[in-house]
């Protein structure tokens, strides 16, 4: 597991937060896939990735969906952990709540 | 300051709202045409709800906002797209200029308000925002959760939900019609409901504006149960129940705008406007496979179909990234709502304009026999201004309301069973209040002439930058001569987002021994 962990923490308070909005009841961890266990269109992971961004930086999230989109239909999800590695990876070292 | 009240009506047209409004379906509408003023009202290209809210929030027409469609280029070369937010607004916008001088604003339902903008007041977002997320659209900090008291707050019916949101997109079965139209009754409500909170329990605002974009999904799916014209002659029991329907949702819709205008109280300046107006449309031009056709594009036939997933979202955004040959492309339509071609080619982009618009002239609509692409612009045409790389290098405009699909096809042309609706070029705009004239048509003015307008009405002065001009002959003569407009200089000014949801060390802290706790952080 390699993800930053305050990034990782950051990460679940939103998505926890938003959870309770939409009364998804599941557990959410690293290893939840946002789709296929949330519940999530994939809009609204487009639509998360303007909030990270607003939160990180500029990220090349368009990018990394044309990644996911181009996988094939039945893996065009990714988890929680994920998300972060890909934070984690490409931002260019702003400090959460700095951006 | 008495208020200035914005009533959006996502892509309402006089060819629907005039026969309701002869029938007595539209009381209210009628009776604030009598006391003011009426024009149709000319959108920007393209007939768009993005680029044309932004326009009558800014004054200005794409290539100097730089927002073109509901998703937006990375950059001018890019192949990549990204989702349009408030942060591709670049220009000053009637809620940042209206705030800057000290007035609050209420907005609510507008698109590209997201992440929404630090003004001084009250803003919950429309357009493309989930349900699920619109907590994080909400603006002052504490928004959603006022709202969420509120017995008629349902975030699912009053945010976009892709499984009924696909419904205005793909069609749905005649048996779903009802709860169709019968969704977008209530959700009118949802809105209107806050609205009257936000000027209830608040102090007061005095840009308040509420954009009720029910019409324009309805009128997609339903043209043919609402325009006169397309209505068939002899309805069946359903197709009566589906035109009783949508003259119901048009008789509460005038029921909320009545309400709205006495919320706002008698010396409150009215402005009506829609973003586009509206036609019938049967035909659909598969434009990738023209352009494969043609020479211009390949596919990559080891593609896996993004098509198998029709809902907006990551694979709408990236279906060409995947599904062109990109060695053998060197022209493209990354979206069908953007009526624009890419060039890929920057050697030979002149030529390449020059040749796709003289070939584009050429198509024919199998139908009619009449040409099936009226124009042809380069983007240095059609959106001059700073941004304009940011747009498709073509641009076109189809005849008879015709629609452009990107997805792969046999055939070039298909022609729908039943009219569906479209956008087209002209809106519509009203205006009543103290100082603006009674019983006044007005020619055609421009989406982009509503921000000034907005801009003296709030006393707020007008930047020398705007595409559009405060509309004079709409306003009482006396007062232009008292209080004639003033101009600023121009502004620009980056949308500055509200803060984000932020967490407090405590949470976070928790949320990391959780995870200590199950193994996943050392």
């Amino acid at each position: 597991m390699t993800a930053d962990p305050r990034i990782l923490a950051d990460v679940l308070a939103m998505v926890d937060e938003l959870a309770g909005d939409w009364e998804y009841d599941g557990e959410i961890t690293p290893d939840t896939f946002f789709l296929a266990d949330m519940g999530l269109e994939s809009l609204d992971l487009v639509v998360l990735g303007t909030m990270v961004q607003q939160r990180y930086g500029r990220l090349p999230f368009a990018e990394y969906l044309a990644e996911i989109g181009g996988r094939p239909v039945e893996e065009r999800d990714i988890t929680v952990a994920e998300l972060v590695a890909f934070i984690g990876e490409r931002h260019a070292g702003v400090g959460v709540g700095e951006a | 300051m008495a208020p200035t009240l914005l009533l959006g009506i996502d892509g309402a047209t006089f060819t629907v709202l005039d026969p309701y409004m002869q029938r007595g379906v539209m009381p209210f509408l009628r009776d604030l045409t009598a006391r003011g003023v009426r024009a149709p009202l000319r959108t920007i290209m393209p007939p768009l709800t993005p680029p044309a809210w932004t326009s009558l929030m800014t004054g200005k027409r794409p290539g100097r906002h730089g927002v073109f469609d509901f998703f937006q280029k990375e950059s001018a070369d890019s192949e990549y797209y990204a989702f349009t937010t408030s942060q591709d607004v670049r220009s000053a916008t009637i809620w940042s200029l209206a705030s800057a001088h000290g007035r609050r604003v209420i907005s609510l339902n507008f698109p590209m308000m997201f992440p929404p903008p630090a003004v001084d007041g009250a803003v919950v977002p429309g357009g493309w925002m989930p349900w699920r997320q619109l907590r994080l659209g909400c603006h002052p900090p504490g928004l959603f959760d006022r709202l969420k008291r509120l017995p008629s707050f349902d975030p699912r019916e009053l945010a976009l939900d892709m499984e009924l949101e696909a419904k205005a997109i793909e069609g749905c079965p005649d048996d779903e019609y009802a709860d169709w139209i019968r969704l977008h009754s209530r959700r009118e409500e949802r809105w209107f409901e806050i609205l009257r909170h936000l000027m209830t329990a608040d102090e007061p605002a005095e840009l308040v504006a509420i954009m009720f974009d029910g019409v324009d999904k309805l009128q997609h799916l339903c043209w043919r149960f609402i325009d006169p014209a397309c209505r068939p002659d002899r309805p069946s029991p359903w197709e009566q129940e589906m035109i009783d329907l949508c003259e119901g949702y048009f008789r509460r819709l005038d029921a909320l705008l009545a309400a709205a205008v006495e919320l706002a109280g008698e010396d409150a300046t009215v402005v009506v406007a829609s973003d586009h107006g509206f036609g019938p449309t049967r035909d659909l031009f598969h434009l990738n496979s023209w352009l494969e056709q043609q020479g211009y594009l390949a596919w990559n036939d080891a593609a896996d179909g993004a098509g198998e997933q029709p809902r907006i979202g990551f694979a709408e955004m990236t279906r060409h990234v995947h599904e062109l040959d990109w060695d053998r492309t060197v022209a493209y339509a990354a979206t069908p709502t953007s009526q624009g071609i890419n060039i890929v080619s920057d050697d030979r982009r002149d030529a390449l304009r020059t040749e796709l618009a003289d070939a584009l002239r050429q198509v024919r609509n199998p139908a009619t026999g009449r040409p099936l692409v009226t124009d042809v612009l380069t983007r240095d045409e059609a959106f001059p201004g700073p941004y304009r790389d940011l747009a498709p290098d073509l641009f076109l405009a189809l005849a008879d309301g015709a629609a452009v699909s990107i997805v792969r096809s046999d055939a070039l042309w298909q022609r729908r069973p039943h009219p569906n609706g479209n956008h087209d070029w002209q809106g519509v705009f009203l205006a009543a209040g103290p100082h603006i004239r009674a019983g006044v048509r007005l020619d055609e003015l421009s989406i982009v002439d509503v921000a000034p307008l907005l801009l003296y009405s709030l006393d707020v002065p007008i930047p020398g930058d705007l595409d559009g001009r405060l509309p004079v002959a709409a306003i009482v003569p006396e007062r232009l001569r008292t209080r004639p407009p003033v101009a600023a200089p121009a502004v620009w000014e980056p949308a500055p987002a509200a803060s984000d949801v932020t967490y407090d060390p405590e949470e976070e802290a928790t949320i990391l021994n959780r995870l200590r706790a199950l193994g996943y952080v050392e």
